[in-house]
């Protein structure tokens, strides 16, 4: 590092002389025609978002597209000029993501409150309509009124009889109608409408409930394919007034409670609710649950062990590898280093589901052909799962960072070694004094990311374990191999063990992000003044 | 352990004829690993491919490999979208690691070379904010696309567009500190001298250092390229036609339900799949193993 | 004997009725005589549908029919069966979810819980359907799917190596295994987790459901798991499993126990109706599964069908698209050799009954207990299958843990 490669740097810095005059034109041209195509996009969208009303999209367009002429047309904020890009991007879709799931960890979004209230109010409507018993499917057509409104109703054939009405307005005789078979055809003063122009106002159509005579418990007529009428009577109303719903059939009357659930008096509460703020609550639910703050420890120490495993086999094998291939008389590295790519190159919920088979304990390919028929219990014994598990990460992961040892490695000058040899130094001193420390500075980064991933590495564990095997002492579905990550989805119903539960998973996923923010903010520090 | 760079070049042409054993301490110990390597790394794919060729064959039902040999199943890949999907992955993987690399890059050069406010900042939030566990992901992505697709059509839903800026999101990740660290290696005298010539900032970034740096950058291109191909998660939430979807969303869509998976085909469709990524890196060793060194060995 | 009296009796019964029904049910149909009629027109209406890879084929067949009759549009959306549910749950509420979605019956206390489906209105046709199929969508009195095939597991046998009919306890059936002289005498996926639902017929035959049953045959949310008959079973699993003659092994997955049967190396495995096609060529046969506890060892039975999303705008053409074409017998029958499910409409069902297998299926079927579909069963799943591995593995005393699992349960419902 101290012996600066003198030669490159003389013939870069001459061909820079030289080029320096003439590139920048072209240069700021190219800047000029990105920056109109960027405010032409930037003018396209504001449109667009004025005319949809999406005034949020429109501001933050604005924001950003001010913000791009300011940073690349001022000679102010050069690193801005850098950085925008990424960053915008960053700030949509990532911190987007982030938000919103700070947004739901303070609400009830989960099993039974799944929308916004007025959907709750359409659902428990809609599932307490019930069949007047007896009642006849009636032939149906959906028809308009011509005098004196324009409203939809409903005619039916009911005994030989066609009823005409709409919804203010009870079904009458309409003595003059015509009808074919057990189609009506024509209804004088209205105007019957094709099957194709009731399926164009599908939703007004099967909305529409046509009194079947001023006797409320007579029920409604109703359809739902524009042919066949029902009558129906609403066992559950809402009443906008006093916020409340009501049985008709108990009489019991259900209020908005602050849970996001019409709760009656006695307690009961109808089926569907809504999604509500409550706030801290997630996070109190979620350390106040006995069956699991028992193996809570466990799992984290394990989760812990699992991160720092990974990192440190994965990294030291890539390491060792892209040293051993990284020497230029060796014949067929490239072969070799495209064939150790493999790995990485499947997918790897394909690389889980492999190996699973290959452990399997009495017909797996590891205990049959590789330990000839040994059956070691791989996915049934805590210890081996772990081991397990490390080793498919291996496997998985060394790819990876024999990519980037390789990549890095490039980047130590050759001059330096030169140096050390001419001091006498042996292969494994130039190693540990030059190469790995100089790997270090680019990589120590990378290996913090590479613990947080590990940390929360969800898809292998879930889909090569399961996280199991499950512990025997505990109430809850824990097992040796879980991460938090993959507790976190089985307490929270994610995975369909439980009822879901979307605001406790995101207050959940939150502690974890903390846990593990913390810990790689302050080793990133470290790394940073240690290399400052 | 050896050097990564032996630099005796002339003696190892002038001396031939050495021993066997030397030989071997030199070279050949390196094929040995090469070789135990690679069947670390290959001997479960044998089992992909064995899978491959048997058309009626399942992924993990018996240790019988190659016991029956056949094309069909990658015959049978054409009746499927199969070759739409590969096309629609190599286009999204393409632009998503241009995107990624042009912009970790200009952002990694930004970090390593000038000293702003809220630089250390930036970057602890960078590297935190990757780490955040994204269960929620698949809803929260969706309403973002959904509301923006209502505006702006090709960024909504089951654009391409759309997943590749999903994925852009992403640009200033972990690979933007692999670049950053690196960016960190090359001495800043380099910058000093060519400034002192006269040469604009952006002058220095894209003529002295991005060249500098190419075999990070190729790495940084070929890992974007190789997550986009393989992910799945985000592709199958934004990519809902079947005519959209990129490989790993169709043919998961194939396996995904243990009692109708077809693993032979799946398995075919891998092997397949894989061979732009090996193809692709086979291209690119001579821009990953090359730049600065070549430079100064000599 | 007497339990396959009951399902012949049913069988014969259900035929009787569905001809009575074929011959002078029609008339009081609307929409039967509608076709008559100009024909419908959707044109420039599209209806959005999720089905899964196995669906796609039959329901495709379906939707051509709709569109060319119609002229609306159907556009199929594939998705993982996996995945259907949660996203459903979550795109619903935006207005963006599908108008149409296949599913799984015992999605639908789930699906109510949160209001994203809307009922369908048979009318009539109602009738048309087996009854299991129906009721399976009924929630609170209202039907919330349409059905089209239901599933349950059998005894597929080898008839070339077990010619017999299968004898009707698990012990003689171990024996006749043996007499067959192959690798195994009979296989059944268990895998490290535990395979529940394949092993219920075994524990139902010792008398121990997972819930109470109602009167009118809805499940209460009061195990029934536990207790002697329960105990008994774990009992049992130990007696079969590692420390004991190792005819339950947690390795044997479901792959595992395909490739075995399919080689011919055991005469007898308990599956669905979707290993058929796998066999394809085999001699087969499917008989009841045989008791092991002295009660009749009934399976699970599912039920597959349609919903339709509580905020489709299309609810005309859904309807008319589920009732008119997928609840039809042809499509029925479509959708039957697509995946060899038994059809959920009579018609359909007594067609494809002239296929012995399929008898073989429908005829245990007629028996069968649905799967619960109410929301505690989730909390069931959870620590069953783990316990029964643990269990036959040898590395928990099978009543103890047998007993823990019940309160662990118990501890998760609440």
């Amino acid at each position: 590092m101290t012996q600066p490669e003198a030669p490159p740097e003389e013939r870069r810095s001459k061909r820079a002389r030289e080029s320096h005059a003439t590139s920048i034109r072209p240069g700021f041209f190219i800047k000029l025609i990105l920056m109109a195509l960027i405010n032409a996009l930037g003018v396209y969208i504001i449109l667009a978002a004025w005319s949809q009303q999406s005034w949020i999209i429109l501001a933050v367009t604005v924001f950003f597209v001010v913000l791009a002429d300011i940073v690349y047309f001022t000679k102010r904020m050069l690193p801005l000029k850098y950085l925008l890009p990424g960053l915008v991007f960053l700030l949509i879709y990532q911190v987007f993501t982030v938000g919103y799931t700070g947004y739901v960890a303070f609400t009830n979004y989960g099993a039974g409150h799944n929308s916004d209230k007025a959907d709750a109010i359409a659902a428990n409507v809609m599932q307490n309509q019930r069949r007047v018993e007896g009642s006849p499917a009636l032939p149906l057509v959906v028809v308009e009124q011509t005098f004196p409104g324009t409203d939809l109703g409903f005619a039916v054939l009911e005994d030989d009889m066609v009823k005409v009405g709409t919804e203010d307005q009870p079904l009458e005789e309409a003595p003059d109608a015509v009808v074919e078979g057990t189609t009506i055809v024509e209804v004088p003063g209205w105007n019957v409408l094709s099957w194709s122009d009731a399926v164009a106002r599908s939703q007004e159509v099967t909305q529409l409930r046509v009194p079947v005579s001023d006797d409320p418990n007579a029920g409604s007529i109703g359809t739902q394919d524009a042919r066949t009428g029902y009558a129906y009577r609403s066992v559950v109303t809402y009443d906008p007034e006093t916020d409340t719903m009501t049985n008709s059939d108990t009489g019991m009357v259900y209020r908005a409670n602050d849970r996001g659930q019409f709760q009656a008096d006695d307690g009961s509460t109808l089926t569907v609710g809504w999604r509500v703020f409550v706030g801290a609550e997630n996070f109190t639910t979620a350390f106040s649950d006995q069956r699991y703050s028992g193996p809570f420890l466990k799992v984290l120490a394990w989760n812990v062990v699992f991160a720092i495993a990974s990192v440190l086999t994965t990294f030291f094998l890539g390491l060792f590898l892209a040293i051993v291939m990284n020497s230029e008389r060796m014949r067929g590295r490239k072969i070799y280093r495209t064939l150790m790519l493999l790995p990485y190159a499947f997918p790897a919920f394909l690389t889980a589901l492999l190996f699973q088979g290959m452990l399997n304990r009495d017909f797996g390919f590891v205990n049959q052909v590789l330990l000839g028929g040994m059956p070691i219990a791989w996915l049934n014994d805590p210890w081996l799962a772990k081991l397990a598990i490390i080793m498919v990460n291996l496997w998985m992961g060394f790819p990876y960072m024999f990519l980037i040892a390789t990549g890095t490695l490039q980047a130590i000058p050759g001059d330096v070694y030169e140096a050390a040899k001419i001091d006498g130094a042996s292969g494994w001193q130039q190693f540990r004094r030059i190469t790995l420390p100089l790997l270090l500075i680019a990589v120590t980064p990378l290996l913090i990311s590479s613990f947080a991933f590990n940390f929360n590495n969800f898809n292998l564990v879930y889909m090569l374990t399961g996280g199991g095997p499950r512990f025997t002492d505990t109430s809850a579905p824990i097992g040796a191999t879980d991460l938090l990550i993959t507790m976190v989805y089985s307490v929270s119903g994610l995975d369909g063990s439980a009822s879901r539960n979307y605001g406790l998973a995101s207050a959940l996923s939150i502690v974890i992000f903390l846990i593990v923010a913390t810990v790689s903010a302050i080793s990133f520090r470290l790394s940073q003044k240690m290399e400052d | 352990m050896s050097t990564p760079h032996t630099s005796e070049p002339v003696t190892a042409d002038t001396h031939r004829q050495r021993s066997v054993g030397r030989m071997f301490a030199d070279v050949g110990w390196r094929h040995v690993v090469g070789i135990v390597a690679v069947i670390f790394a290959a001997f479960p794919i044998l089992y992909i491919l064995s899978a491959a060729l048997n058309p009626g064959g399942t992924l993990t039902g018996s240790n019988a490999m190659f016991s029956t040999v056949s094309l069909e199943n990658f015959a049978r890949l054409s009746d499927t979208y199969f070759w739409t999907w590969l096309g629609n992955t190599l286009i999204i993987g393409v632009i998503t690691s241009l995107g990624t690399v042009l912009m970790g890059a200009s952002a990694a050069y930004a970090f390593s070379r000038y000293r702003f406010a809220g630089r250390q900042f930036g970057l602890t939030f960078l590297m935190v904010l990757q780490m955040f566990p994204q269960l929620l992901a698949f809803v929260a992505i969706f309403l973002l696309l959904l509301t923006l697709g209502e505006v702006v059509p090709f960024l909504g839903l089951n654009s391409k567009i759309g997943l590749i800026c999903v994925y852009l999101g992403g640009a200033l990740g972990v690979n933007t500190f692999l670049m950053y660290g690196t960016f960190n290696t090359v001495p800043k005298e380099l910058d000093e001298a060519a400034k002192i010539d006269g040469a604009s900032h952006a002058h220095i970034y894209w003529r002295i250092i991005l060249p500098l740096v190419m075999p990070i950058l190729t790495v940084v291109g070929l890992l974007s390229f190789i997550s986009t191909f393989n992910d799945f998660m985000l592709a199958k939430i934004i990519l809902q036609s079947e005519e959209n979807w990129t490989v790993a969303v169709g043919m998961y869509g194939w396996v995904s339900d243990q009692l109708a998976a077809n693993w032979g085909q799946f398995a075919a469709g891998a092997i397949i799949a894989a061979l732009p990524i090996l193809a692709l890196f086979l291209f690119l060793q001579r821009w990953i193993v090359s730049g600065l060194t070549q430079g100064s060995v000599k | 004997m007497r339990r396959r009296i009951g399902a012949a009796l049913i069988a014969t019964a259900v035929v009787t009725l569905t001809a009575c029904g074929g011959g002078g049910g029609t008339s009081g149909d609307p929409a039967g005589d509608d076709e008559t009629q100009a024909a419908p027109d959707g044109t420039g209406q599209t209806l959005t549908v999720w089905v899964d890879e196995t669906r796609m084929a039959p329901t495709q067949a379906a939707a051509d029919a709709f569109e060319e009759a119609t002229g609306a549009k159907v556009e199929l959306v594939q998705k993982n069966f996996e995945d259907i549910r949660a996203d459903f749950l979550a795109q619903v509420p935006t207005g963006e979810g599908p108008d149409i979605t296949v599913g799984a019956h015992d999605w639908l206390g789930e699906l109510t819980q949160n209001g994203v489906v809307s009922p369908v209105e048979f009318g009539d046709k109602a009738g048309d359907f087996t009854d299991v199929a129906l009721e399976a969508f009924t929630f609170d009195g209202q039907v919330y799917g349409v059905p089209y095939a239901v599933e349950n597991l059998g005894l597929i046998r080898n008839v070339e190596l077990a010619p017999d009919p299968t004898p009707e306890t698990f012990d003689e059936m171990i024996a006749a295994g043996q007499e067959a002289g192959t690798k195994y005498p009979f296989v059944i996926q268990v895998s490290t987790e535990g395979d529940p639902y394949t092993m219920v017929p075994f524990q139902h035959s010792f008398g121990a459901p997972v819930f109470e049953q109602n009167e009118d045959g809805s499940y209460s949310s009061e195990l029934a798991l536990g207790g002697e008959q329960g105990e008994a079973f774990a009992q049992w699993l130990a007696d079969h499993g590692a420390n004991g003659d190792g005819v339950l092994n947690t390795s044997i997955t479901y792959d595992i126990a395909r490739e075995a049967f399919k080689n011919g190396e055991t005469p007898y495995m308990v599956g669905g109706p979707w290993l058929i096609e796998e066999f394809d060529g085999m001699d087969l046969a499917v008989d009841p599964i045989p008791s092991a506890g002295g009660e009749p060892a009934v399976p699970f039975i599912g039920v597959q069908g349609f919903y339709v999303s509580a905020k489709s705008e299309n609810g005309i053409l859904a309807t008319e698209f589920l009732v008119n074409y997928i609840g039809t017998k042809d499509i029925q029958v479509k959708m039957y050799e697509a995946g060899d499910r038994t059809p959920a409409l009579t018609e359909a069902a007594d067609e494809i009954s002239s296929d012995p297998l399929a008898k073989g299926f429908a005829d245990i079927a007629a028996d069968a207990m649905p799967m619960p579909s109410i929301p505690e069963m989730a909390a069931v799943w959870t620590f069953w299958g783990v316990t029964e591995a643990q269990i036959i593995n040898g590395d928990a005393e099978p009543a103890a843990a047998w007993q823990k699992m019940v309160s662990d349960i118990e501890g998760a419902i609440g």
